[in-house]
């Protein structure tokens, strides 16, 4: 028998009705879903993989869940790279939907910084679906187009078999914040620790009338240092007048005969000048381990100088240490002094390079200021950028009560002090501290592996001829 | 069998192995070679419980995602015996016990066996993983030495070769699309360690400890009874001040040279003794009130300045007691 003659049997009336009655049953029976375009940030060629992709948009568009009885059975799995899920979505959408709302969208893509989308006329394998129901993002793995088979001559749907999606360093930055904080938890992070005001430091210091050190003078640095030498000093003829100082170290001397070996005392600060000293008394440099030796120092006593630093308060905030101003004697000559900053960000103490001398009256410490310009808040996913290294990296969640930022796709190490500066929110605040977190997603043991390995491994032995 | 003890060391040995792989970065570049993302491979050790990683790894249940990639996991995967570093069973050594520098403890040979160990990169791009490839091979020629504290109540170092046996590259690139590509490249390695018993306990193993030698000459060695003619005896003495005991402190400041030693109280120094100042050891010669007249830098110590207020350690039978093992010590010799 032939075809029926009251039909034709694919006129583009009837390809139409068919269309319109899909699209129809898929606004009554779908589920809203969001289809994310992947742009290409970086492709490799010869090795073809598209190294770098941002998914910066999103299209609601209404989809027939195929799978409607489930994602099947025993879709969880722990494998030795932690717990995987293998969930699959098999979704139709309309063909007409997504060339006409959603296609010329892709095909318009602003081009600011990515090369613009090649293929948008269809759904594309790599490309994001975002499903609401359980707050998941599938990867559309295949793309069928001909099921069912040309009914009147043509295909009105496109079915997507998708696979949760296996995320890297993927950018999804849609705007909307169900779907940008899908891959939140993530073992890429960072932590940085910011200030926004600290805190300034207070000191006072008296005045010691007869006989303190007001400096230390090295005439040998020495050399094979590993840690600060302690610092003997005569005793002072007057009880409770010894006097107390403090040597740091210096590395990158190098011996007159080429050689540089260890470290070499670099000065000693005075941190309590003593009292009574009649003579200059004598310095010995007393190394805390066998390797350091060589360095001598002499001292130099004067009357009125400045005594023992207090600090009467640490301040907060300090990521470098701060310049200490102490005031002059009117006649006489000024002292000068350094403040050591703690892991705490204040300062723990204050020693002097030089005690000054024709001081009468106890003289006026003051210790630079802190950080204390941070404003602003980050806004999730902005770029931030370091003042000084100028390495970059995405914001993920930021407490501006404590202070901490949590970004991603770092592009390499902070520096403690510089100024960290978000790209949009245009947030300033200064940085203490950056530390690796992995403690987000629970599989990364790297911390703790290294934590217990330093406690067991001897990495200074070395064997000369390296193979067993 | 015998008696429990356990020194960890398959757990350390699994341990060092492990931190090998714990810095791996790969980076990302842009196309102007720009990098633009820096991730630390993510390592863990791959077995566990399974409700474990169920509830660290999916607290609420819902994964919104599959598995995060890149990831490294490694695995304890065999144990043999290694016949050709055997030595001989009934050997001993012994120790130095660690956090008692004043003991030793005694233990058998260790019995040599390797470990087998799996390290397996999952990543999602070929470039990351010939990112974290050739990271790792360069440093197995083809072993890598580890000195790991394998016994650490005495303090035993062993260097422990991890030899790399074979790389196994697994791509799944091919068939249909229903599959996902899979890229997961598994390194073998072995470690060789050894292992160790019980380890003799801390009382016993001291008396092994070497207080004092005596020696005696004997004549007459033909006659039928031999008289042991003379006996000297030495005794170590010691070049540090361990017990810290400040007899007394420096009333002046002491110069590289010279011999007279201004005390504050010199009373507690006998004729004869040996003091210690900062690092050097001083012999007392003579005395005259608190005025000492010294001889400088004994035992092999260095003469060096002292200032006044330096502590003077005297050394008594109590700080020789205390030298700890492996330190240089001088030594007092008296006929018997």
């Amino acid at each position: 028998m032939a075809l029926n003659p009251y039909f034709l049997q694919g006129s583009s009336s009837e390809q139409s009705l068919v269309q319109d009655l899909i699209n129809e049953q898929l606004t009554i029976y779908g589920v809203e879903v969001h289809y994310l375009p992947r742009q290409y940030a970086t492709t490799n060629t010869i090795i073809r993989e598209v190294i770098e992709s941002k998914f910066n948009n999103s299209y609601p568009i209404e989809a027939y869940v195929e799978n409607f009885d489930g994602y099947g059975d025993n879709t969880v799995m722990l494998s030795k790279f932690g717990i995987q899920s293998t969930k699959e979505l098999t979704v139709t959408i309309s063909r007409e939907r997504y060339q006409n709302y959603i296609s010329p969208l892709i095909k318009n893509l602003p081009d600011i910084d990515l090369p613009n989308v090649e293929i948008y006329d269809r759904p594309r394998e790599g490309d994001l679906v975002y499903f609401p129901f359980g707050d998941r993002l599938f990867e559309i793995k295949f793309v069928e187009h001909e099921k069912p088979f040309y009914q009147l001559k043509k295909n009105y749907v496109y079915t997507l078999t998708c696979e949760l999606f296996r995320p890297e360093d993927e950018v999804i930055d849609t705007g909307i914040e169900d779907i940008d904080d899908t891959i939140d938890v993530d073992f890429n992070l960072r932590t940085l620790t910011l200030v926004a005001a600290g805190s300034t430091a207070t000191a006072i210091a008296g005045v010691v009338t007869t006989g303190g050190i007001n400096q230390f003078v090295i005439t040998d640095r020495g050399e094979r240092y590993t840690a600060a030498p302690n610092v003997a000093i005569s005793s002072s003829p007057t009880i409770g007048g010894q006097a107390v100082g403090i040597a740091t170290l210096l590395d990158g001397i190098i011996n007159c005969d080429g050689t540089e070996i260890g470290s070499k005392v670099q000065g000693i600060y005075v941190q309590n000048p003593g009292l009574g000293y009649l003579v200059n008394p004598g310095v010995v440099i007393l190394s805390s381990t066998s390797d350091g030796v060589g360095a001598a120092a002499t001292t130099i006593i004067s009357d009125n100088v400045v005594g023992v630093v207090t600090i009467t308060d640490g301040g907060s905030g300090y990521t470098t240490a701060p310049s200490v101003t102490i005031s002059g004697p009117g006649i006489g000559t000024t002292a000068s002094a350094i403040a050591v900053v703690s892991s705490a960000g204040t300062i723990s103490n204050v020693y002097m390079s030089y005690a000054g001398a024709g001081y009468t009256v106890a003289p006026t410490i003051t210790i630079g200021s802190p950080y204390m310009a941070g404003t602003g808040d980050f806004i999730d996913n902005e770029t931030v950028t370091g003042s000084q290294s100028s390495k970059t990296a995405l914001v993920k969640t930021w407490n501006a009560v404590t202070g901490v930022l949590v970004i991603s796709n770092t592009t390499g190490d902070f520096i403690a002090g510089e100024n960290i500066t978000g790209e949009e929110s245009g947030a300033v605040y200064q940085l203490k501290g950056e530390e690796l977190d992995n403690t987000v997603s629970q599989y990364p043991d790297n911390l703790e592996i290294e934590t217990q390995a330093d406690s067991i491994l001897d990495l200074s032995e070395k064997n000369p001829f390296g193979t067993p | 069998m015998f008696e429990y003890f356990y020194h960890e060391i398959l757990r350390r040995t699994i341990i060092s192995f492990g931190t090998l792989f714990n810095g791996i970065e790969i980076q990302h570049e842009d196309s102007d070679d720009n990098v633009v993302s820096t991730i630390r491979v993510p390592l863990a050790y791959g077995p566990t419980q399974k409700f474990l990683a169920r509830l660290q790894q999916s607290p609420d249940l819902n994964k919104p995602t599959s598995v995060t990639l890149p990831r490294m996991s490694f695995e304890f995967t065999g144990l043999q015996y290694d016949g050709s570093r055997k030595v001989t069973t009934t050997q001993t050594f012994k120790s130095q016990t660690v956090g008692i520098a004043t003991a030793i403890r005694k233990t058998y040979m260790p019995v040599p066996y390797n470990m087998s160990f799996e390290l397996s990169v999952f990543t999602k791009l070929n470039d990351d993983m010939l990112q974290i490839v050739e990271q790792i091979l360069p440093y197995f020629q083809p072993a890598f030495n580890l000195s790991v504290d394998l016994v650490s109540t005495i303090g035993e170092k062993r260097d422990i070769p991890v030899i790399i046996e074979n790389i196994t590259m697994e791509d799944d690139y091919e068939g249909d699309f229903t599959t996902r590509r899979s890229l997961i490249y598994t390194f073998r390695f072995t470690a060789k360690t050894y292992l160790f018993g019980p380890v003799g306990d801390t009382a016993a193993a001291s008396k092994d400890l070497i207080r004092s030698a005596k020696i005696g000459y004997v004549v007459g060695g033909t006659t039928k009874t031999p008289t042991r003619d003379v006996t000297y005896s030495v005794v170590p003495r010691a070049t540090k001040a361990y017990d810290n005991d400040v007899t007394t402190n420096l009333s002046e400041d002491m110069g590289v040279e010279g011999t007279l030693m201004e005390v504050n109280d010199s009373s507690g120094i006998a004729l004869n003794s040996y003091v210690i100042v900062d690092s050097e050891s001083i012999y007392v010669d003579k005395k005259s009130g608190n005025k000492l007249f010294v001889k400088r830098g004994q035992d092999g110590t260095a003469p060096t300045a002292h200032v006044s207020g330096a502590g003077v350690n005297l050394i008594t039978a109590t700080t020789n007691s205390l030298i700890e093992v492996g330190d240089d010590f001088g030594f007092d010799g008296s006929f018997l």
